[in-house]
């Protein structure tokens, strides 16, 4: 045998299972491998495919940031057959990962800008390590914006996270939820119109955005409205993926392969594809 | 200089391939001819247009194993599945050897598709000129020719009493039997092929992505992917998992960018859910985004879609549609 078959999973160990939401986990994931484990190095933004075996593999964002020898982390939300079935792995089961695959969001380009964190839902997971990275090199970014909303309250994904994003220099959080409950004390809006009432100046920012397309289609509205350029806003793509290897042609849009080319993107990269995602 | 084969000699030529490995030929199956496995030189047809489907399949099969897990309890192992033996394929046009060296783009890139590589090196192309060409042949519009050596190890041309053979690669020359004499005669030269315009084809692809034709066209449409079925260059492709009983393997199939669903990500988000934006793929795929990244269009002009599309979307006629709709718009 020649090549190596790059379809061939690592086997990984489920480490850790927090319910983040009642239908997101948090999964500690750690390689089996120690080689594989070390040589693992991956920037936020990047993704990897993860194998329930038995059910198949899907894409997930990785959440973690990458330390050799630390394990990964996914939020996975139940939604289909391969989330449910990683749902219901017990820790200690066996699980495959293949990766990092993708681009990733280029922080250092970003250093000594206003960072625009905008999040919707599950659309969080890649933003989670974008936002942890800033907090961890918080000197050499400006101010960092987080607007992130969520169906419910119990659907804000990194919830146990926003004491310690909000407390930290220079950083607002806004939360907001289409429909709130007895205890929220928060916004109850869509996250387009916290956009448009918070007003983010586009001077010297960058903003990133993560959400379901509907709300991504409007926040970048009202991001154009409060004159944000195409080449200010950066989004990650959701695509249909079965190989990550720039393949099987699923996640084709336009001459672009969202798993090579992507999943980052400006808006100005995505304004010039022929076909729209 | 070419050498010459009888057809005896040609026959005892297969016979001691097919000893030492598995030999694929054009073999009548029910009314159809395939690319099969040959145990006998008699299952052999040499009387045929082009086969039904392409000798895509040999190196892209419909289904294929790409691992499978081992000892579930305690420690699981993932095992590779291997390619076991050599071999060789006989009996394919010049077209079809075409669709070939385009799919080696996508899948030799890196990182390279370790079994198709593996095939891709350990098979070797016996080609066949085409001596008559079928109502749905455009070949020669597209790069290649009835009689294109490019793209095979081996191309044999069909004279009287025999073949004239040519040795195309050192791969070729390993595989050739001794005693060959140099050929006498000259090539014959190649039938004659409708001209199909392609010129502008890619531009007026890009020009005219947003234009209503695509949806019109796709109104008959049944997106039952028969196109993608017989292309020698579609390539789309599904993965999947099969457990029995503790043994699992996971499955590559082949797929269409015409499936329903084919783009629909979790949630139920589908960017590609219209008739037409799934129909403009297909060809943009092959006319636009295909030449941009390999510098060819994914056609080879074996016209097996043309030929199989219930509804008569004939890729001709789309390819001049869109030069038209070009030419008027630039006037």
């Amino acid at each position: 045998m020649g090549l190596e078959n790059p379809f061939v999973p690592y086997l990984a160990t489920l480490k850790s299972a927090v319910d983040l939401t009642p239908d997101v986990k948090l999964l500690g994931v750690e390689l089996e491998n120690s080689a594989e484990k070390a040589s693992f190095d991956y920037k936020p933004g990047q993704f990897a495919l993860l194998s329930a075996f038995g059910e198949g593999e899907a894409p997930f964002g990785i959440v973690s940031l990458s330390r050799h020898g630390d394990g990964l982390e996914f939020a996975v939300r139940r939604i289909g057959t391969v989330t449910n079935a990683l749902h219901e792995l017990e820790l200690g089961d066996v699980l495959g990962v293949r990766g990092p695959f993708g681009n990733y969001f280029p922080l250092e380009d970003y250093v000594g800008k206003n960072m625009v964190i905008i999040g919707g839902g599950i659309g969080m997971a890649p933003l989670r390590p974008v936002i942890n990275q800033i907090l961890e090199q918080r000197d050499n970014y400006q101010d960092l914006l987080i607007i992130n909303g969520a169906r419910t309250p119990q659907d804000l994904v990194f919830a146990p996270e926003f004491k310690t994003w909000m407390e930290a220099p220079r950083t607002k959080l806004e939360l907001t939820v289409d429909r709130g409950d007895e205890h929220w004390g928060e916004r109850v809006a869509l996250v387009p119109d916290v956009v448009k009432e918070v007003a983010p100046s586009p001077d010297n920012a960058i903003a990133i955005t993560c959400g379901p397309p509907i709300m991504i289609h409007y926040t970048l509205i009202v991001l154009k409205e409060l004159g944000f350029k195409d080449n200010q806003i950066v989004t990650t793509l959701e695509a249909k993926m079965k190989c990550g290897l720039g393949k099987c042609a699923r996640c084709n849009v336009g001459d672009k392969y969202v798993c090579q080319d992507g999943p980052v993107f400006t808006l100005e990269q995505i304004s010039q594809f022929l076909e729209q995602p | 200089m070419n050498l010459f084969i009888s057809r005896d000699e040609l026959i005892r030529w297969l016979d001691q391939l097919l000893r030492e490995r598995i030999l694929a030929a054009p073999v009548q199956v029910q009314g159809l001819t395939l690319f099969q496995p040959i145990s006998k030189v008699e299952e052999v047809t040499l009387d045929f247009g082009n086969t039904t489907l392409s000798p895509k399949e040999w190196f892209l099969p419909p289904t294929e194993t790409l691992f499978s897990m081992q000892g579930n309890d305690g420690h699981p192992q993932l095992v590779p599945s291997t390619i076991e033996k050599d071999a060789v394929i006989f009996g394919l046009r010049p077209c079809d050897a075409k669709g070939i060296a385009l799919m080696d783009g996508p899948f030799l890139r890196e990182p390279g598709d370790a079994l198709y590589q593996e095939r891709r090196v350990r098979t070797s192309l016996i080609g066949l000129s085409c001596h008559q060409v079928q109502p749905e042949c455009f070949c020669t519009s597209v790069g290649s020719a009835p009689n294109d050596p490019n793209h095979v190890d081996i191309l044999l041309t069909e004279v009287e009493n025999g073949y004239i053979v040519q040795v195309v690669t050192e791969k070729g020359k390993a595989l050739l039997p001794e005693g060959l004499t140099d050929s006498k005669e000259e090539l014959p030269p190649p039938p004659e092929l409708q001209d199909v315009p392609v010129k502008e084809v890619t531009r007026a692809v890009r020009e005219f992505f947003d234009n209503p034709y695509w949806e019109q066209l796709a109104d008959r449409c049944l997106h039952c992917n028969i196109c993608a079925y017989v292309c020698p260059t579609c390539y789309c492709f599904d993965v999947r998992d099969y457990s029995n009983k503790g043994n699992l393997e996971r499955v590559r199939s082949w797929d269409s960018c015409q499936s329903t669903g084919f783009t629909r990500i979790a949630g139920g988000y589908d960017p590609r859910a219209a008739k037409g934006a799934r129909l403009r793929q297909r060809f943009s795929h092959k006319l636009l985004y295909f030449p941009e990244e390999f510098q060819d269009i994914a056609c080879v002009g074996c016209g097996r879609c043309v030929k199989s599309c219930p509804v008569n979307i004939d890729i001709r006629e789309v390819m001049s549609d869109l030069q038209q709709l070009e030419a008027k718009s630039g006037s």
